[in-house]
């Protein structure tokens, strides 16, 4: 868990960065404290062509189909972000209001691609649901496989590879979830407070002693 | 020693000598008088058979003799129904039977095997050396006639003996995309080939190899052959065809065979696994994927999200993915 301003490793349920103090409110400053209206793929720099936009468009829904919980998106920009990706795919899968998605697919649920078309950079966020299964090296192979498409330009292309090597993986993570759900579980489960550490060691200070008294007769 | 042999071997031939002639009496008498002359009744025979006959008409010349004596040059009205009444079924046109049985046999399948080998027939209609198409029969028109139908054909008129005398023609399907030229061409090179040859029947073998060749260059030029497949090299000789046959009848036996013994199973083996590959392809199509759902306290502010997955920049086509992947925290790019 990283912040998307400074990139340090933050922990579990930080309000605000403890390395440079970003939050929501200052992506809202920066960007817009409303809500977005959108709709799953929302190619707003006109990347994608019109007779590749149903291949991209039927990916999406294939992923849909097949992940009943999440949904993806892709939006791409041109220069929108300022420059920023990580703060800008942060703000708008917190802010975005996905027209075609059902209603028992929060953005939670999410997977966005954001691709600025003036940096030539691209970027991926998830929303919470994902946040014990997928990884910052799950979504950079994912990149890596649209990357030779994106620099010739053939952005739909890309995307798709990007869409199935996603689908990969996280086929591969429901399974094991499937099998050993606490490993992830445990992952996402809130730090233990300072007090019940404390609790714990004499706990098992105390357990100690017995089993010595328990030796010594 | 040799004395009595001598004595013996001359008293063996005194005792084998036939007896000679005796004169009976009234031809003594005669001879003695003069009326009979030993050996007149021989000179008399031969006088009264070298009498000459009186010829009737007009004494023929030595030419006119010779002339008589050869064949006439026009190929006989009895065999040009077999020639040109209609479109040949065999590609060698002999109704003469100007070739041996054999000589027949082995040019027939010559060109039987360059029909199923290229796509424009060869057609030979065979005449002697000496001898003339008569003069109502036209070439041209027969080929028109018989030839606009069907496969495009090469068709010749080769004279035997005499390949020097060979006429050339093509079917009108082929005709505007074979120059006359080239066609002059291909018979030219034939005749070179099979004048190379002693003898008449290896001459018009040679003949129809080099033609066959050549007919090829003509597919080629018209558009009929794309590919160059080895074919020189694979035209076989007669007999090379007559040992593979029973080779290929072979092997269709002995796969015949095994389709018989293991063709059931087989079938049914692959259409199993067939199956079974149809249907987990269907399963892991239709599969979903579920995750369990875990409760995450929310980050940064952020209601919805805060998962922060990789950046990687497509700017440089000389840079791998991993050294475009941006890990620089953003307020130092600004």
């Amino acid at each position: 868990m990283k912040c998307p301003r400074c990139v340090q490793v933050i922990h579990r349920g930080a309000t605000v960065c403890p390395h440079c103090g970003f939050g929501i409110a200052e992506a809202d400053a920066k960007y817009g404290g409303e809500d977005v209206s959108l709709r799953r793929l929302a190619d707003v720099a006109g990347l994608i062509r019109n007779r590749e936009r149903g291949k991209v468009a039927a990916a999406i829904e294939r992923f849909g189909r097949r992940f009943p919980q999440l949904f993806f998106a892709v939006y791409t920009g041109s220069g929108q972000g300022g420059g920023n990706l990580r703060q800008f795919g942060f703000w708008l899968l917190n802010r975005a209001a996905f027209e075609d998605v059902p209603v028992d697919r929060p953005n939670e649920a999410g997977i966005l691609l954001v691709i600025d078309a003036e940096t030539k950079s691209a970027a991926v966020t998830w929303g919470y649901l994902l946040d014990p299964f997928l990884t910052e090296e799950d979504t950079f192979q994912c990149l890596s496989r649209a990357h030779a498409y994106w620099l010739e330009g053939r952005y739909a292309e890309g995307t798709l590879r990007m869409i199935a090597q996603l689908e990969k993986v996280l086929k591969k993570k429901a399974a094991q979830a499937r099998r050993d759900p606490e490993r992830f579980e445990r992952k996402v489960a809130p730090p233990p407070r300072t007090g019940e550490i404390a609790r714990r060691i004499r706990e098992g200070h105390k357990h100690a002693a017995v089993k010595t008294t328990e030796v010594s007769r | 020693m040799k004395f009595p042999v001598w004595i013996l071997s001359a008293g063996l031939a005194l005792g084998a000598a036939p007896p000679m002639p005796e004169w009976q009496p009234d031809d003594l008498k005669a001879l003695k008088k003069g009326d009979l002359v030993p050996g007149l009744l021989l000179l008399t025979e031969d006088r009264e058979r070298s009498v000459p006959v009186a010829p009737e008409g007009p004494v023929p010349t030595p030419e006119e003799l010779a002339e008589a004596s050869k064949p006439s040059p026009v190929v006989a009205e009895k065999y040009l129904e077999g020639y040109f009444a209609k479109r040949p079924e065999g590609f060698l046109v002999d109704p003469q039977g100007l070739l041996g049985t054999k000589e027949h046999r082995d040019r027939a399948k010559f060109l039987d095997y360059h029909s199923g080998d290229s796509r424009i027939d060869l057609f030979v209609y065979l005449f002697d050396g000496h001898q003339e198409i008569p003069s109502e029969v036209r070439e041209e028109e027969i080929v028109e006639r018989h030839f606009s139908q069907g496969r495009p054909a090469v068709v010749v008129y080769y004279y035997l003996g005499a390949p020097e005398r060979s006429d050339i023609y093509v079917s009108p399907l082929i005709s505007d995309a074979v120059s006359s030229a080239e066609q002059r061409r291909a018979l030219a090179s034939s005749v070179e080939e099979a004048l190379e040859k002693p003898d008449k029947f290896a001459q018009f073998e040679a003949f129809c190899v080099q033609l066959s060749i050549r007919i090829y260059w003509m597919e080629k030029a018209a558009g009929l052959v794309r590919d160059a497949p080895p074919r020189v090299a694979a035209l076989p000789r007669p007999e090379a065809v007559e040992e593979r046959e029973p080779e290929h009848g072979e092997l269709a036996l002995k796969l015949q065979k095994v389709l018989r013994e293991w063709g059931a199973s087989a079938a049914i083996m692959v259409g199993a696994i067939l199956t079974v590959v149809a249907g987990l392809w269907v399963v892991r199509s239709r599969s979903r994927y579920r995750f369990p759902v875990f409760d995450v306290p929310p980050r940064l502010g952020g209601a919805h999200a805060a998962g922060i997955g990789a950046v990687i920049s497509f700017g440089s086509t000389t840079q791998s993915p991993s050294s475009q992947r941006n890990d620089v925290p953003d307020y130092l790019g600004l």
